[in-house]
C-alpha cells in the first residue's frame, strides 16, 4: 500500500508545511476545519476539507484520537501526519492508526513509547554506553538515599519527577544540607502535579548548551544523522531561536555526537525523522537528554543547511522506501537561523498576547524562508500556541546569516498583537551571541532587558503621545496653537475614537 | 484655563521619568543635532498606521489613553507617557516633593495589569504589609500591600479592570 491521501492531524504553519510537500509528491491532503478558526490559512492549502465546525466537544479535534481515526476512514485518507504538538508523540494514537490500517507518518508506537518514558530512555542509553549525566538508577525512595546518591555523583544535582515535565517537580540542589528539604518539596510537588511522587536524581550540568541531532531512519534498519541544531537560546525550556549548524562543534565532535545519536535511535529500531537532544558543557562533554519522536518546529534550519526535505523523507519512509541517502552524502552547507515570532509580550514576562493580526507582511529576500499559518486578518487564538511565523534566514557562514537576520527582522511587519520581534532584534546585536559565546542561561543571565529599540524610537513615540495630546486638548481655545483651521479631526484620530468602544 | 494661552512647550514623561520636550505648535520636524528631520504620521490600508522617519516606516498603535496618559506601541515596544504642560509639570513637581497630603498614603499600581480582587473597602483598617489589591501582571498574581498602618479612605481600584503603571489603587489615612 502506498500513500495516496494524507489526513493532516494538525493546524497552522506545520499543516501548511506538510501539505506543500504532499502536493509536490502528488499526494492529496485533507485538512480539518474547526469552529475555533474556520477561516484559517492552512485550509486553503488542502485538496479536501473535513468540516468539523459543528463539533461541540470540549477537547480540540487534534487531540481526539477516535474522531481523527473516523475522519481518516470517512475521507479515505490512508495516512495520517501528526505534525508536532497535539498527538505527535502519542504511542496510543500511532497504534490506533496501524490498527485501522492507516499509515502513521512517524516512528513505530514502540519507539514513541520507549523514548517518551524517561526511565526507559535512560536505561536504553545506559545500556548503549551513551554518555549521560550520572544519576540514580531508578526512583529514590527517601531523603537518606537521596543524600547518599548525590554524594556519589557530586553536587550540584537535580531532582526530577519521574512522570514530570515542564519544570514542575524539579529542584536543583547545591549542597547536602539542602537535600532533605528539597527532596520532600520536589516529591510533594510531583505528587500534586502528576499524581506520582516518584523522583530521581541526576547530575546537574551548569550553563550547558542545548545541542540536538536530526535523525533519519527507514524501516530497513538504516539510520543516519543530518547534523546538529543549536537550540540554547531558550526561556523556561521554550526554544526561541535555533541555528544549524552550531558554532560549538567541530567535525570531530559532530561525528562523535552524531554517531551516538544514531546509536540510541537504533536501540529502538527508530524510523522516520527524530531528534536526539544533548547537553554540551563548557569542557565539550556531552550528555544524552532525551529523544523527540516527531518532526520538530525548528526542522527548517536543518533543511536549509542539508538541502533535504524532511517531510518528504518522512513520507517516503512511511511508504516503506529505503533511505537513498547515506551518511557520507550528508553535507552541511552554509548557516541557517530561525526566529520563532510569537504573539507574546516580551515586556510583560512573555505573556501570550492573542488577538487579530491587522496587517502582516514578511520579507521576500532570497535569503529568507518564512513558515507561517498567518495572514492579515488571521487571529492568534488563545486555545492554541502563540506562534505567528518562523523567520528562517540563511547565509554562507554564521556572520552573514546574523547580518541577514538583522536585516530581515527589520522588514517584518506585524500589527495587532505584540510579538517577540524586539527580543530577536536585541539578540542578533548581542556581542556574546555574535561570538557564539552563550548557553541555555543566555536569556535569563546575559540580557538585562528583552527588547531592542534604536536610538530615536522612544523619542518618536513621545512625539506621537504629544501629538495626540495636542489634538485632544489644545484644539479649541488656544491662540498659540494652530489647530483652529483644522476643524475636522484627522481621520486617524477619528478611527481610533470609534474603535475605542 | 489661562494655562493654554501661554503654552509654548509640552513635555512627554516616560515611565522611567525620561523627559522629552516639544515646542507647541507641534511641528512635523524633530531637531537632532543641527539638522531637522521630518516625522510623519501616516496610515494606509495595507500597513495600518505608521510613522515615517528617515525613510523608514515604524508600526504604531495607541494601546490606551486616559486624560494625559498615553500607552503607545511603537515598533512592537510599549511606552507609557504622561504629557504635561509647563504648568502641570511644575504642579506635579510640587506635589511629588510634598509626597501627597501629610498623614495620607497613596498605594499605586507598580506595573500595568489587571485588578483581580480588591481586598479592602472604604473604612477598612489595614496594617502595614497587608494585601489590599491583587493585581495580575505578567501572568502572575501580585499582592499589592498597604505601605502603612491606617484606615482606607478611598478605593479607586475596581476588580476586573485594567490599570496602568502608577495608577492610584487605594488611599490610606495613616493612623
Amino acid at each position: 500500500m502506498s500513500i495516496t491521501k494524507i489526513l493532516i492531524a494538525n493546524r497552522g504553519e506545520i499543516a501548511i508545511r506538510i501539505m506543500k510537500t504532499a502536493r509536490l509528491m502528488k499526494i492529496r491532503a485533507v485538512a480539518i476545519k474547526t469552529s475555533v478558526e474556520p477561516n484559517a490559512m492552512y485550509l486553503s492549502f488542502a485538496d479536501e476539507i473535513y468540516d468539523n465546525t459543528d463539533e461541540v466537544s470540549e477537547i480540540p479535534v487534534f487531540l481526539d484520537i477516535e474522531k481523527l481515526i473516523s475522519i481518516a476512514l470517512s475521507t479515505g485518507a490512508n495516512a495520517v501526519h501528526p505534525g508536532y504538538g497535539f498527538l505527535a508523540e502519542s504511542a496510543y494514537f500511532a497504534q490506533k492508526c496501524l490498527d485501522n490500517k492507516i499509515i502513521y507518518i512517524g516512528p513505530s508506537p514502540d519507539a514513541i513509547y520507549k523514548m517518551g518514558n524517561k526511565m526507559i530512555a535512560r536505561r536504553l542509553a545506559l545500556k548503549n554506553n551513551i554518555p549521560m549525566a550520572m544519576g540514580s538508577e531508578g526512583n529514590i525512595s527517601n531523603e537518606e538515599e537521596a543524600v547518599e546518591i548525590a554524594e556519589k555523583i557530586g553536587y550540584p544535582v537535580i531532582i526530577k519527577a519521574a512522570s514530570g515535565g515542564g519544570g514542575r517537580g524539579m529542584r536543583i540542589v547545591r549542597k547536602s544540607e539542602e537535600m532533605e528539604r528539597m527532596f520532600i518539596t520536589a516529591s510533594k510537588e510531583a505528587e500534586k502535579a502528576f499524581n506520582d511522587p516518584s523522583v530521581f536524581i541526576e547530575k546537574y550540568i551548569e550553563n550547558p548548551k542545548h545541542i540536538e541531532f536530526q535523525i533519519l531512519g527507514d524501516t530497513k534498519g538504516n539510520v543516519i544523522h543530518l547534523g546538529e541544531r543549536e537550540c540554547s537560546i531558550q526561556r523556561k525550556h521554550q526554544k526561541l531561536l535555533e541555528e544549524a549548524p552550531s558554532s560549538a562543534l567541530d567535525n570531530n565532535l559532530r561525528k562523535k555526537m552524531g554517531s551516538m545519536a544514531v546509536q540510541i535511535a537504533k536501540a529502538v529500531n527508530y524510523y522516520s525523522a527524530g531528534t536526539v537532544e544533548f547537553l554540551l558543557d563548557s569542557d565539550r562533554n556531552f550528555y544524552f537528554m532525551e529523544m523527540n519522536t516527531r518532526i520538530q518546529v525548528e526542522h527548517p534550519v536543518t533543511e536549509i543547511v542539508t538541502g533535504i526535505d524532511l517531510i518528504e523523507q518522512q513520507i517516503r519512509v512511511a511508504n516503506g522506501e529505503a533511505l537513498k541517502l547515506k551518511q557520507e552524502d550528508v553535507k552541511l552547507k552554509g548557516w541557517a537561523i530561525e526566529c520563532r515570532i510569537n504573539a507574546e509580550d516580551v515586556q510583560a514576562g512573555f505573556a501570550p498576547d492573542p488577538g487579530k493580526i491587522e496587517s502582516f507582511s514578511m520579507p521576500t529576500d532570497n535569503y529568507v524562508r518564512v513558515d507561517t499559518g498567518i495572514q492579515a486578518g488571521s487571529s492568534i487564538v488563545s486555545v492554541y500556541d502563540s506562534m505567528i511565523a518562523k523567520l528562517i534566514v540563511k547565509g554562507k557562514d554564521r556572520k552573514e546569516a546574523i547580518k541577514n537576520c538583522k536585516q530581515a527582522l527589520d522588514k517584518v511587519w506585524i500589527k495587532g498583537t505584540k510579538t517577540t520581534l524586539p527580543l530577536f532584534r536585541l539578540i542578533v546585536r548581542n556581542q556574546k551571541f555574535q561570538e557564539g559565546n552563550f548557553t541555555t542561561a543566555f536569556i535569563e543571565k546575559d540580557l538585562d532587558k528583552y527588547y531592542f529599540n534604536s536610538e530615536y524610537e522612544e523619542m518618536l513615540a513621545a512625539w506621537l503621545a504629544t501629538k495626540l495630546f495636542v489634538e485632544e486638548n489644545l484644539q479649541e481655545n488656544s491662540i498659540n496653537v494652530d489647530f483652529k483651521n483644522s476643524k475636522e479631526m484627522s481621520p486617524w484620530l477619528m478611527n481610533k475614537r470609534m474603535t475605542q468602544f | 484655563m489661562n494655562d493654554k494661552l501661554k503654552i509654548n512647550k509640552l513635555y512627554a514623561l516616560s515611565s522611567e521619568k525620561k523627559k522629552y520636550s516639544f515646542a507647541v505648535p507641534l511641528k512635523n520636524k524633530i531637531r537632532i543635532g543641527k539638522r531637522d528631520y521630518i516625522v510623519q504620521l501616516k496610515s494606509d490600508e495595507k500597513l495600518g498606521t505608521y510613522i515615517l522617519w528617515k525613510n523608514r516606516k515604524y508600526p504604531v498603535e495607541i494601546v490606551r489613553s486616559r486624560q494625559n496618559k498615553y500607552e503607545i506601541l511603537f515598533n512592537d515596544i510599549s511606552y507609557t507617557f504622561t504629557v504635561e504642560t509647563p504648568f502641570s509639570l511644575q504642579r506635579m513637581k510640587f506635589i511629588n516633593s510634598a509626597k501627597g497630603k501629610p498623614g495620607q498614603e497613596i498605594v499605586r499600581a507598580p506595573m500595568p495589569g489587571k485588578i483581580i480582587d480588591v481586598l479592602v473597602r472604604e473604612g477598612s483598617s489595614v496594617l502595614r504589609g497587608e494585601p489590599v489589591v491583587i493585581l495580575e501582571a505578567m501572568k502572575m498574581q501580585n499582592e499589592i500591600q498597604a505601605t502603612v498602618n491606617g484606615k482606607v479612605i478611598r478605593v479607586s481600584a475596581k476588580a476586573n479592570t485594567n490599570v496602568m503603571k502608577d495608577d492610584v489603587l487605594v488611599e490610606i489615612k495613616v493612623e
